[in-house]
This record gives C-alpha cells, structure tokens and sequence, in this order.
C-alpha cells in the first residue's frame, strides 16, 4: 500500500491546481470565448455552433452570456483587455462599440461563407449573422387582430398593453414606429410621449424588457411589442399569441459578431463567425426551439417570419442608430419619468 | 501569542478589507465626481444632478419607504410566529423552524418569478377573489407598491424570524413564570418581560429586512415594474445603459449612504432601550 505523504499530497494538489493554465492549444486547434446573449441564443449557440465548430476546424468554443449593452460595458470597463473574442451585438451597440473603437478591423474575406450573406452584410467592422423583425404580438383569443402600432392606443388594446422603454433594440424601434404614425419621426419621439400620456392610466403593464414574455405567459398583458422569436417561442410553449405585422411595416434589425479589440484567438474567432454564418448552423438555429431568423440565403426562414427569404428584409423598415444613439440617453430617461407614478 | 499581538491575526482581512472594498469604494466615490471615464477632470455635476431633480430625490424616499414598510410587514407577522415557536413542543418547534428557513433554500430569482405567478391578473390571488365573487373583476396587484411589500414580506421574513428566534429563545423560562406569579396578565408579560427581552433580535432582523428590501433589484424591477422607481434600478441604468458613470455612482453612494443612516439608526435605539 502506498502511503501519501505530504510532500506528495501538496505536489499533486499543485498539479492538479495549474491545469487550467495549460495553453488550451494542447487540447484542441484552439478555443475562442464568444459572449452570448443570455438564454436564448446562450442554448442555441452551445446546441448547434459549438459541435459545427468543432467538426469544421476543430476549436472548443466557450461563451460568457451578456447582453449587448454588458459586453459593451465589459469592454469599456475593462480598458483595453479583450474579456471575451467575439462580441455579438444589436445595432444599437454595434454604433457604440465602433465609436468606442472597441473592434479589431474585419476582413471579410476570411469568411468562407461570404457569398452566401446579403451584400452589406459583411463589412470592415463585422458580420451579420442573425436579423430580428419585430412588430405587435398579440393573443388571439382576447383580441383580434391590431392592424397597426395605431391600434394599441385604442381604449381595448391600451387596457391590454404591456409596455417597454427604450433600453433594448426592439423597445426603441417600436416606439419611435409609434411616434412617426403620430407624426414624429426616427430623432423626434415627443408625439409619442404625448399619446402615451393619455393611455396611461389604463395600460396593464410597463415592465423591464426580460419580464414581458413572463407577463404575457401569465395573462397579465395580451398585446405586446416584440421579435419573430419571442412569439414562436412562446407559441411553442403552448402560449396563445400570434405575431401583427404593423400596416406600416415590419421592423428588422440585424445581429452582428465583431472581434473584440485585441483579442487573443483572432484566427479561431473568424472560423467561429464563419460557421455560424454556414447554412447547416443557419439552418439549424432556424428550426424550432431556436427560432432564429436567418442571414443566410440559403436558409428558409421559420413559419412565424413574414418573409421568405433574408433577401425580403430590404422591404422592411431600418433605423440609422447613428442618429438614435447620440438622443437615446435622453429617451430612455424620459420613459422613466412619464411612467413613474 | 500574547494578547498586544492578536491585532496581527485580524490583519489578512483588514488588507483584503482596504484592496477590495474600501479601495473600489473611493473609487467610486471618485467617478461620481468625475467627468470624463479615465478620472482625469472632476465636476460636481452628477450631484448636482441628484439633489436638484425631484425624480432623483423622489426614487430615494420611495426606496426607503419600500425598506420601511417591508420591516413593518415583516414584524407584524414574525412576532406572533416567533411567540409560537417559544411556546410550542419541540416537534411544532421544528416544523416553524424549517418553514422560516426553506425561503432561504429556494434562489431570490425564482422566489420573485413565482410571485408573478401569485399576484397576476390570472394569479392565484385574483382566480380566488374573483372565483368567490369577493371582487368583480381581477385586483390590480403586481407592479403596485403593495403587490411589491407582500412579495417582499415573503421573501425577506427568514432574516427578521430568525433573530427573533434565537433572542426570545435565550429568555429564561423562569423569568415568565415569576411574572406570573406575581400576578401579570399573559399580556403583560408579553409587554413588560418577552417584547423588551427580545428587542435585540427585532432590531437585528429589522436592520437585515430593510437593508436587503431597499436594495433587492430583481424584484423591485420584476414585481415592481416600470411605474414604481427605485433607486437600484436607476443605478443599473444608468451604469449599464446610459453609459452616465458618474451619475450611476452619485446614485449608487446615495444609496448606500441613506440605507447607512437608517441602519445606525436603528442600532442607536437598540443602544438607547438596552441602557435604559
């Protein structure tokens, strides 16, 4: 039998300790650490990137979930130390980081898949490699159909309503929607606050971003403002909701991923973007339960998305988050005071 | 070691005190004066911003007020429960014990996303109002300030019932029997002997509800909603989505600075009673 003796005990322990600070090279081609959106994309891109990323050039992926506005704020925060490769942003952010000069500059040509992204979709500062579009969703056996953003100001709708500021993508692009059909416009929401005065003794709810799906499961709120994604999800948790296509036109949007400034696995981050970008991983993220709307031309998109194909998107309607970003500050401010009881 | 010598044994944490505490602590106090993110040029400006803007003030006090009513809340139903647990059998006394203790076992996350279940229009509470005829239609009791205390009565009832417990358990049976005898009424005694012996554990568990009731961020922001404003959620905001660091920081001080005051207030008057 062998006796352990201390000296032993503690070498083993130390060896044991210094593990994680092997290079990961000895394990595999490389790793990357992409951030993620928590939930969501954080299951999606674990059940369908990682083993397409490890199959096509052999890299372990790991993710750090955050949201746009954390990993913005991560890497602003940490002052020049990549926390994470890949960042994967909302437009909104995506402005920011490049005002920030928070990117690596993109060569798109590296991407395999490039042919296969609309033109605009690949440019100095990153790649597409999602689109969101988003209008009302509403739940059919308490409402009919609203046929535009007009609609949910009226009494039926409003005492329905659950409301959202303008922290998130979706939440700003459907107000400022809002605002234009009562006359404002993508830098002028002050026709919105002035119909939202007026509704809102009634409204059921004005809640963070995050807990709307929860009080729309909940029958707390019945119409709602939110993406493709948000109502196929809950549809197929059995939640009655179908998605409104506003009179005025959808909203799209896209996901980007950019290399984050600095970082450490520059080749493994560009495979990474490219396989999520391939069509098998594009199609798959499309498919239930991830619902993604595809970049990927490719790729059908999911019954839930009013288009058939990514090449649909030029007819829905875009914002110019250079303009928005600079005014958002204030906006968002001023949803808190027009809310606060 | 002789007794001179012992300060040494409490130096590792008072290093790791100043490093990671008192340091990113003047830090912050540092930013909220600061204009610009490397702490290079100072104004008083995100101050100014807070004490001169009714909303700013108006968040504080309705922070306070939340950590106040959670603490009375809490109170009026922990005493009597506490009262229980001293009079019951030592089978019951377990059974009250593991019940204030099995909140604490259960993440604050899912405590706060099973009272959206409770309190929503289609809720337990409004099914049963509405069910028994006792309302016409459904109670508007999530995102309301009510709503909000009684998820928050619930959540943080284990750290005002366990102070409770353990100082009324260190009350010396004796003590009630001779107040008996001499003749006291079982109300009296609860008056004059038990409430002032457990005083200690009441402060105890009022200080902890109300400093974790003002500062608990997920359910003010879920169960509280968007109409209510908090001063935890206005610093999130603003640090993580406004990108106004120094106003964040002004913020995240006042905070703590009122929770501060209320708390040592609380230990003044524990002070007070306990010489008097």
């Amino acid at each position: 039998m062998t006796t352990l003796n201390r000296r032993a005990l503690l070498g083993a322990g130390l060896g044991a300790a210094a593990l994680p600070f092997l290079p990961r090279a000895a394990y595999a081609a490389g790793s990357v650490t992409g951030a993620v959106y928590p939930g969501g994309w954080d299951e999606a891109l674990r059940a369908v990137l990682t083993p397409a990323l490890k199959q096509a050039h052999n890299v372990d992926a790991s993710y750090e979930p955050l949201f746009a506005v954390d990993q913005i704020a991560k890497a602003r925060a940490s002052r020049g130390v990549a926390p994470f490769d890949v960042f994967v942003l909302d437009p909104g952010p995506r402005v920011q980081g490049i005002d920030l000069n928070l990117y690596e500059p993109f060569d798109a040509s590296k991407l395999s898949n490039r042919a296969k992204l609309p033109s605009g979709y690949a440019d100095q500062y990153g790649a597409g490699v999602a689109a969101q579009v988003v209008g009302i969703a509403y739940n059919p056996k308490k409402l009919p159909k609203p046929a535009g953003w007009r609609d949910l100001f009226k009494p039926e709708y409003a005492s329905r309503l659950g409301l959202t500021g303008f922290g998130t993508t979706f939440g700003t692009v459907s107000l400022i929607e809002m605002a234009k059909v009562f006359g404002g416009s993508e830098t002028d929401v002050e026709p919105l606050f002035t119909e939202l005065r007026k509704i809102l003794p009634q409204v059921a709810a004005v809640a963070q971003p995050a807990a709307m799906p929860g009080l729309f499961q909940q029958g707390q709120i019945d119409v709602m403002y939110t993406n493709t994604y948000t109502v196929s999800l809950l549809k197929s948790r059995g939640v009655d909701i179908e998605f409104a296509l506003p009179e005025t036109g959808g909203v799209a949007f896209g996901t980007t991923m950019h290399i984050a400034k600095g970082a450490k696995n520059m080749e493994q981050a560009y495979q990474y973007i490219d396989t999520m970008i391939s069509t098998g991983v594009q199609s798959g993220l499309a498919q239930a339960p991830f619902f993604f709307v595809p970049v990927n031309t490719e790729v059908t998109p999911g019954p839930d998305v009013p288009m058939r194909s990514i090449a649909d998107l030029s007819k829905f309607v875009t914002h110019d988050w250079a303009k928005i970003n600079p005014l958002r500050a204030r906006w968002i401010d001023r949803f808190n005071r027009e809310m606060a009881k | 070691m002789d007794e001179r010598g012992a300060w040494r044994l409490a130096l590792p944490l008072a290093v790791a005190q100043i490093l990671f505490f008192l340091a990113p602590l003047l830090i912050l106090a540092a930013t909220s004066f600061a204009t610009d993110e490397n702490l290079v040029a100072f104004s008083h400006q995100a101050w100014a911003d807070v004490v001169a803007d009714g909303f700013n003030l108006r968040a504080t006090w309705n922070t306070l007020r939340l950590g106040g009513l959670t603490v009375i809340a809490t109170v009026v139903l922990a005493v009597p429960l506490a009262l229980l647990h001293l009079a019951a059998g030592p089978g019951l006394k377990k059974v009250i014990l593991l019940a204030a203790v099995l909140p604490l076992l259960t993440s604050v996350v899912v405590r706060t996303f099973s009272w959206i279940a409770i309190l929503g229009r289609e809720g337990v509470i409004n099914n049963v109002l509405v069910g028994t005829g006792i309302t016409a239609g459904p109670v508007p009791l999530l995102q309301t300030e009510h709503g909000l205390i009684l998820a928050l009565t619930q959540i943080e009832m284990p750290l005002m019932l366990l102070p409770l417990i353990a100082s009324m358990g260190r009350i010396d049976p004796a003590l009630l029997d001779a107040s008996a005898a001499l003749g006291a009424s079982l109300f009296r005694t609860l008056r004059k002997v038990v409430l002032p012996m457990a005083l200690p554990g009441l402060l105890a568990g009022a200080t902890l509800v109300f400093a974790s009731a003002a500062t608990a961020f997920i359910s003010q922001s879920v169960i509280g909603g968007g109409r209510l404003a908090y001063l935890p959620y206005l610093v999130w905001q603003q640090a993580m989505v406004v990108f106004n660091w120094p106003l964040a920081a002004a913020l995240a001080l006042t905070l703590m600075v009122s929770v501060i005051i209320v708390v040592l207030a609380l230990s003044a008057l524990g002070r007070k009673i306990a010489d008097a």
